[in-house]
């Protein structure tokens, strides 16, 4: 088995269809991005036992901020041994780790312990998360070097497909599994991770890694490289001593606070701002419409980001979205539901967006050798942002109404917060340059394919 | 090859397709 999964097996022949590597990349991607359709197990968890002894909503809530967090250190602590391993082995690790999280957080229901559930699903299932995001977006800029940012967008576009995919089918898994005494929640786990298990098996064992000479046919290297386009590769342990290594974590970080500090409020959000005009069955209608906006984003700016180039990508997510977080309290003030509803779809697509064009963001900055790794460690500013986003919105909207703010109003403080941040990202933008060359890697071409 | 593209890009594409229409449905509810 380790020889099949050895990074030496998974090297292309020559003429091998690059278009059959984005499907194995996806495979993965569109099942770790069950992570953020966690919370349909919410409820059903909060009514195992149907007694006191019940789980309440904010230490379920753990499931989800200990997955991201474990996302974080487990891309950030392994990014090196995936770059050495190559793809397969780690795809089949992630496959492993994600699956049984699963297993093991249906053990912990079963017992009824908590602490087994985030144990599985949060900490094991996290690790999945982590090696399961960086392998193949890392190898799919390999195999664009013509488009890295759309490959990037394909992969990362799969982990925002992920939870249109896994919200509707828990939810049909429960109501499948559910009786009189059982909320089902124990078979749908076990029926998702088996189902994960083959899903990622599939998208391990078809990813291929080009050979260190390939190059797409008819293409050519640009002969005098684009401005902030570096030719050269920087390791992952020099990438760490660079200024942009550190502008890059506050631009991804800044950029996802803000975003999902909205997504986590989403559904209460709308309905309070237009009390009495939008009921919880169409405020979830708005959170779908978000999860839409936050997917076809990641393609379509990180596609946009191969044309109009990285840091002017990122110019318009902080000044576009400065602009429509200063504006959305102005649409409640108006009452204008459908300004509202338009303002925060732009904003989630650029949420996605950031995720998506990181990768291409870092290759064009430290070259592909060991883009897996350094992105692995950036992902370590979207778990403080995991934390940060969601904690802002809630306790400005709380302290506001504690001070006798109306409901309808809560927000505006936390919009302006919001602009604020990215205002901050648009300066950490602002400053990227090019990596100074002390830092390029410079041993010969035969150790940058090892 | 062209039927392993096929069969690779039906496996993915399939419950994307799938996770989208249950998404619009749910979107459809805004403009009811």
């Amino acid at each position: 088995m380790s020889t099949l999964l050895d990074k030496s097996h998974t090297i292309a022949p020559p003429g091998y269809n690059r278009l059959l590597v984005p499907p194995a990349a996806l495979a993965v991607h569109l099942s770790i991005g069950q992570a953020y359709a966690i919370s349909t197990f919410n409820l059903p968890m909060t009514k195992l036992l149907g007694t006191g002894e019940d789980w309440t909503l904010l230490q379920i809530g753990l499931l989800f901020q200990v997955a991201i967090a474990f996302l974080g250190i487990s891309a950030a602590l392994f990014g090196p041994w995936v770059e050495a391993g190559g793809p397969r082995r780690t795809m089949f690790t992630a496959a492993l780790c994600f699956s049984g999280g699963f297993f093991v957080s249906a053990f912990g229901v079963w017992v009824h312990q908590l602490w087994i559930v985030v144990l599985g699903y949060g900490v094991l299932g996290g690790c999945g998360l982590g090696l399961g995001y960086i392998s193949p977006v890392s190898t799919l800029i390999k195999w664009f070097p013509d488009r890295p940012g759309m490959a990037t967008g394909i992969a990362i576009m799969g982990f925002g497909g992920g939870a249109l995919i896994a919200a509707p089918l828990s939810v049909a898994l429960m109501a499948h599994f559910k009786t009189a005494t059982s909320q089902g929640v124990i078979e749908t786990m076990i029926v998702m991770g088996a189902v994960y298990l083959v899903y990622m098996m599939i998208g391990a064992f078809t990813v291929k890694i080009p050979a260190p000479d390939w190059r797409p046919a008819g293409w050519v290297p640009p002969a005098v490289p684009k401005k902030l386009v570096t030719t050269a590769h920087v390791d992952v342990d020099a990438a760490m001593r660079t200024p942009q290594f550190y502008l890059l974590w506050g631009v991804l970080c800044l950029n996802v606070t803000a975003g999902i500090g909205v997504l986590s409020q989403a559904s209460p959000m709308i309905q309070e701002m237009f009390p009495g005009r939008v009921t919880a069955v169409t405020a979830g209608g708005f959170v779908g419409l978000l999860s839409l906006f936050n997917m076809v984003g990641r393609f379509f700016w990180a596609s946009t980001s191969d044309y109009i180039g990285r840091r002017n990508t990122y110019m318009i997510f902080f000044a576009l979205g400065v602009v429509l977080y200063m504006l959305v309290p102005t649409t409640g003030q108006i009452g204008s539901i459908p300004l509202f509803v338009i303002g925060f779809a732009i904003i989630l697509s650029m949420y996605g967006g950031g995720f998506a064009t990181i990768p291409a963001y870092l290759r064009d900055m430290f070259g592909t050798m060991q883009v897996g790794a350094i992105h692995g460690r950036l992902l370590t500013a979207w778990s403080v942002a995991g934390v940060a986003g969601p904690f802002l919105v809630n306790n400005i909207r709380q302290y506001q109404i504690d001070h006798g703010v109306a409901k309808a109003d809560a927000y505006t403080v936390t919009m302006y917060i919001m602009a604020g941040l990215l205002v901050v990202g648009f300066i950490c933008n602002y400053f990227i340059s090019a990596v100074d060359t002390r830092h390029h890697f410079r041993k010969t071409a035969t150790s940058l394919a090892e | 090859m062209t039927g392993k593209m096929i069969v690779l890009w039906l496996i993915v594409g399939a419950p994307l397709a799938y996770g989208i229409w249950q998404t619009l449905v749910n979107v459809a509810t805004l403009f009811m």
